[in-house]
């Protein structure tokens, strides 16, 4: 099981390594505008084939590139009901505070979890393998964390409902 | 002429999806040879890349698929497999990895992996850039 997730997540890496490849274009359409094509999807011309990489039912990340952006989604692992439910309240916080991130999207592009934007400026000011790097550790942790927030509002559950029961005995 | 067109068109498509019927038939009879690695070539060989119609594709997708499931050797399948068919196995990949189905994309994975070794990372952005002759 470890195995398929190295190779989900190393599928994930070489892909988004070859599908880095962001330059400077000025909108098309409006004079001295620049705009991710990604989210517009005006001009066919500028965009490349949208790529849906699974690795089970319930996981799967679409990476779609364009000329000056590339757009990453994930959807997480849910198990159960809790899951879920904790899954949405997390990325929703990450999301809220995307701005400390640089490039989360506000929003997660609608059936996923969360989003990614990165544009051409992101790789002029930082380091192509390390926005990588960090996308897949991103991934990496995500699981984690979902499990010990489930571990902890467990046991925070169960330590309350035994205090309450107790004035019954 | 573009009625002319037409025709054409249609006539192709019948054309090949009775080749790809062919190719099953061959395929089938390959794997019982136990020669996974001639069957994933038969089914790769050939692919209709201009067709736009949606059947000829899913035909050859399915054609495809059932030959990649058979490979239980994933480094012997690179020492017997032509360059020449990387950039369209790749395609052929992406497209199963899209599927979601568990035991296609554990192979459709393991597969990308050794081939992403072996043709590296212009195989993945041919396949990412090539928007003419999709599978």
């Amino acid at each position: 099981m470890v195995n398929t997730q190295r190779l989900y997540l190393m599928c994930i890496r070489n892909t988004l390594d070859a599908a880095m490849c962001l330059q400077n274009f000025p909108c098309q359409e409006v004079e001295r505008h620049n705009k991710p094509e990604v989210e517009l999807k005006t001009s066919s011309e500028l965009l490349l084939n949208p790529v849906l990489i699974c690795r089970n039912e319930a996981e799967k990340c679409l990476i779609e590139t364009s000329i000056n952006s590339l757009r990453i989604s994930i959807k997480v692992k849910q198990a159960d009901e809790l899951e879920n439910i904790l899954t949405k309240k997390f990325l929703r916080f990450l999301s809220m505070r995307a701005e400390a991130f640089q490039v989360l999207r506000r929003k997660p592009v609608q059936g996923y979890d969360i989003s990614f934007l990165i544009t051409n400026y992101h790789c002029e000011d930082m380091q192509k393998h390390k926005l990588i790097d960090f996308i897949v550790q991103f991934m990496e942790d995500i699981d984690k964390e979902i499990s010990e927030l489930k571990l902890s509002v467990n046991t925070r559950g169960r330590l309350v409902a035994t205090e309450f029961l107790k004035q019954f005995m | 002429m573009a009625e002319r067109e037409g025709v054409v068109e249609a006539d192709n498509t019948e054309a090949i999806i009775s080749r790809i019927e062919h190719k099953t038939r061959k395929i089938e009879s390959l794997l019982k040879q136990s020669k996974p690695v001639e069957a994933l070539k038969t089914a790769l060989e050939g692919s209709p890349p201009k067709t736009k119609d949606e059947r000829c594709k899913s035909a050859n997708w399915i054609v495809v698929h059932r030959a990649m499931m058979a490979i239980k050797d994933v480094d012997g399948l690179f020492s017997l497999l032509d360059p020449e068919y990387y950039d369209i196995l790749m395609k052929y990949l992406y497209r199963g990895l899209a599927t979601g189905d568990r035991p296609t994309c554990d192979q459709c994975l393991r597969i990308h992996e050794k081939l992403t070794e072996r043709a590296g990372l212009g195989c993945i952005l041919r396949s990412l850039a090539d928007t003419v002759n999709t599978v």
